[in-house]
């Protein structure tokens, strides 16, 4: 499968800065698509396409926090790259807080600027790579059974199967069997393998 | 005794003297058409007395018919005078019955030569002689003459004439003296016409003596007349000494005096004003001499004032400069007032003139003063904006950089898209343009400068300052609102102070919204005309001023801000006043507070 070409996203109020700074990362080979506002950017539906926004603090209207704060109450986690014309230290601070990828002002340098917009992205594409991976492994762990996951749980406890059998109330060998399937659907060959891929699942109690 | 000889011959001799004395009068004064009118009535009725006498002394009935006949040319020089008189002096009586009157009595003089011996008597059949006041008179009885009733139709309609005037002169509430003099004359006129229709008729057999009637109305013109001399005098007398009083107060409260007859170009100046111009006392002066005075920079403005005077405006105030010989300067206020001839043409021109320059040297000052304090609560102010001011510059700036890359990373391109680099070296002078708008508008505030005034439109100011604060404004979340009339008439004044009037309105505006939630924070400035004033309204949705502060925010160092100065509303108001105009504060009844500006609207009204 290909991954689609990440785009990056800029939203500013000012017309003159938007088309140069697109301008200048186009020149650099990215794929660039502009919004003159907040609201013009939210209103768009390929917000799943990966890349990054590029977002002038001060615009009318809604501004870059605000911007953010949409953005993730939506579950929309594309990094974030402040731009300000003059940034002061509150709204720095309380951008970084809010988990934005970088802080520039608009005259940064340009190795800055890009430096950022491609930290940005690979992050997304990593943080993509990643999600998409626990998606699989989430629709492996869906595919057990009810007694299979139980099993599972003492599993990865470290206990014996004679335990488990007692545990549970049932023969050592049906335990047995439950484990064979289990590694079966799971892909996996020991238990030391079967924690691990628990853990990354998100923790033990699957 | 020969009573006849003696009463005759004075009165024609008083009236003769009363004759020439007012021909005399009249030649001094010739506007005075009253008294040529009066001499010739006076010198008529002498006339008329010398034919008179001669007719008592006819011996026989030619000489007596003669003498009527000739009688009737002094009676038609008085008739007409008198009609003159009237309509002159007391302006009053109806014009056609006026022309009607001298008409009749002409075309009765015209038949009276036309007929023999004349107008009365067709023939005078006997002459008698009868005794009156102790000596023999002629006394005649003839055919009368029908066409007599011309002549006795003018007389009717002369005292209807006067009667006329009389009510008129009653109705319009003229003086007594007017009056008394129409009624004299009504009385006399109908006495003496009376008197001749009875001795004509033989009803009284005493001989024909109108003109004595006649006296008595030359007398009652005469007491008129000299009343009017003698206030004339009175007037003249009371006009010096309130002349010399003026003077005098003048010279104490060290005003110079002028006067300057247009049509010779002399000025007359008091000793004071001569010294104020730098003049030699006494010197003759003309008119250029003094615009020779006249600072040059101000010579124009106070010609034209002059000139407007002059014209349909009627008088000046101006205040200008004064260069003297020796080249020191000198301020000086100076008021003028037109004053035109009979014809109402501007004839000369009055005023006063005195030295301010130590009043002027202090207002100087204070506005050096005042300016200079402007200029510090100016750079305080920008101080606050200095974020605002760099967002405003990086904008353009960043935006150059970037093209400028851009240019470069096309450039690496072997053949790169010239028309792409075109627009981009057209976007980086546009943006650079921008950048020193920026920059231009920044030094305009910031420069210590003297005030100067300009015709100005208060919409676009209004626009400027926003643009200036509206980066501050937005970080802030706070929403900005223009409601600007287009009506709005242009004010005259200083473009600097009045935006920093309006930038500190609109910077205390924003303040006031740091305690609401951003969806409540709200600037709205409002402009409109009011009458001959243009308004400027700015107003806040914030908690508004408190009852004990809202009198005292204008008081200067009085703020409520951690950090204020407490100039800026002071400074502000300041600004505002000197420019004639008004700005207060109200609470909004829906909460927040209004700070209001009227100016005057610039002199030339509403032509934009």
């Amino acid at each position: 499968m290909n991954a689609p070409v990440p785009v990056v996203r800029i939203v500013d109020d000012d017309a003159s800065f938007l088309a140069a700074v697109a301008r200048m990362l186009r020149a650099s080979g990215f794929a660039v698509k502009t919004f003159a506002s907040a609201v013009e950017f939210l209103g768009r539906p390929e917000l799943d396409v990966p890349g990054c926004v590029l977002v002038d603090l001060q615009m009318p209207d809604l501004n870059g926090l605000d911007l953010q704060e949409a953005l993730a109450k939506e579950g929309h986690r594309l990094p974030v790259i402040f731009l300000t014309g003059h940034g002061d230290i509150p709204t720095t601070v309380l951008a970084m807080r809010r988990g934005a990828e970088d802080f520039l002002t608009k005259r940064a340098p340009k190795a800055d600027l890009l430096d950022a917009v491609k930290r940005a992205l690979d992050r997304d594409s990593l943080e993509r790579a990643g999600r998409a991976r626990l998606e699989a492994l989430r629709a492996r762990f869906a595919a057990l059974t009810e007694r299979e996951r139980e099993v599972l749980q003492h599993v990865v406890r470290g206990r014996l199967n004679k335990q488990i059998a007692f545990d549970l109330g049932i023969h050592e060998r049906t335990v047995k069997l439950h484990r064979t399937s289990i590694t079966t659907k799971l892909g996996v060959h020991s238990a030391a393998e079967l924690t691990k891929l628990c853990m990354e699942a998100g923790g033990l109690d699957v | 005794m020969s009573w006849i000889t003696i009463i005759w011959s004075m009165v024609a001799s008083a009236c003769l003297t009363l004759a020439a004395i007012h021909l005399l009068a009249w030649c001094q004064k010739r506007s005075k058409w009253a008294y040529l009118l009066f001499s010739l009535a006076a010198a008529g009725t002498a006339g008329l007395v010398f034919a008179e006498f001669c007719a008592m002394r006819a011996e026989t009935t030619g000489e007596f018919g003669m003498c009527l006949r000739w009688g009737h040319v002094p009676f038609w020089v008085l008739l007409i005078s008198l009609v003159g008189f009237v309509r002159l002096y007391m302006r009053a009586g109806r014009l056609w019955l006026a022309w009607t009157i001298c008409g009749l009595r002409t075309l009765s003089l015209i038949l009276n030569f036309a007929f023999m011996p004349n107008i009365n008597y067709r023939e005078i059949t006997v002459l008698r002689h009868v005794q009156f006041l102790g000596e023999s008179a002629s006394v005649v009885a003839g055919i009368p003459n029908p066409w007599m009733l011309v002549g006795q139709t003018s007389l009717l309609l002369f005292l209807v004439f006067l009667v006329d005037v009389t009510l008129t002169l009653r109705r319009r509430g003229e003086r007594r003296s007017m009056l008394i003099l129409s009624s004299t004359m009504v009385f006399f006129i109908a006495a003496s016409t009376a008197q001749f229709m009875l001795s004509f008729w033989g009803i009284d057999a005493s001989p024909l003596r109108p003109s004595l009637f006649f006296l008595g109305v030359v007398v009652a013109m005469a007491y008129e007349l000299s009343r009017e001399a003698v206030k004339a005098v009175q007037l003249s007398d009371e006009l010096r000494e309130s002349e010399e009083r003026m003077t005098l107060a003048a010279e104490a409260a060290g005003f110079g005096v002028w006067m300057w007859t247009i049509a010779t170009n002399r000025v007359w100046g008091s000793e004071r004003w001569h010294r104020l111009f730098g003049f030699e006392p006494g010197v003759e002066v003309g008119y250029e001499m003094v615009s020779q005075r006249i600072h040059p920079d101000d010579r124009e403005w106070v010609e034209s004032a002059v000139r407007r005077a002059s014209g349909d405006r009627g008088d000046f105030a101006v205040e200008y400069r004064v260069i003297l010989p020796d080249g020191t300067q000198r301020w000086v206020s100076a008021q003028g007032r037109r004053y035109p001839d009979a014809q109402g043409r501007p004839a000369r021109m009055m005023g006063a003139v005195i030295d301010i320059t130590g009043r002027k040297k202090a207002e100087l000052e204070i506005e050096r003063q005042s300016n200079e304090l402007a200029h510090v609560s100016r750079v305080s102010t920008m101080g606050q904006l200095a974020s605002s001011l760099a967002h405003e510059l990086n904008q353009p700036l960043g935006a150059i950089l970037r093209n400028a890359e851009a240019g470069e990373l096309f450039l690496q391109d072997p053949s790169p898209d010239l028309d792409e680099l075109r627009s981009i070296l057209a976007d980086i002078r546009k943006d650079d343009q921008r950048a020193g708008e920026v920059i231009d508008r920044m030094r305009d505030f910031m420069k210590q400068r003297k005030a100067e005034r300009r015709r100005l439109d208060l919409n676009l100011l209004v626009g400027d300052v926003a643009t200036l604060v509206r980066p501050n404004v937005e970080k802030r979340r706070v929403r900005l609102a223009l409601e600007t009339d287009p009506a709005l008439p242009p004010v005259h004044g200083d473009r600097v102070q009045l935006q920093q009037v309006l930038l500190n309105l609109l910077l205390n505006a924003v303040d006031a919204l740091d305690e609401n939630p951003p969806a409540r924070r709200l600037v709205t400035v409002r402009t409109r005309p009011v009458g001959a004033m243009a308004e400027v309204a700015v107003s806040d949705t914030g908690q508004g001023i408190s009852a004990d502060k809202l009198l005292r925010v204008f008081e200067p160092f009085f703020t409520s801000k951690p950090n204020g100065l407490g100039m800026g509303l002071a400074i502000s108001r300041n600004i505002i006043e000197a420019h004639r105009g008004r700005l207060w504060v109200e609470n909004n009844e829906a909460g927040g507070a209004t700070f209001t500006i009227t100016l005057p609207m610039a002199e030339g009204g509403d032509a934009k």
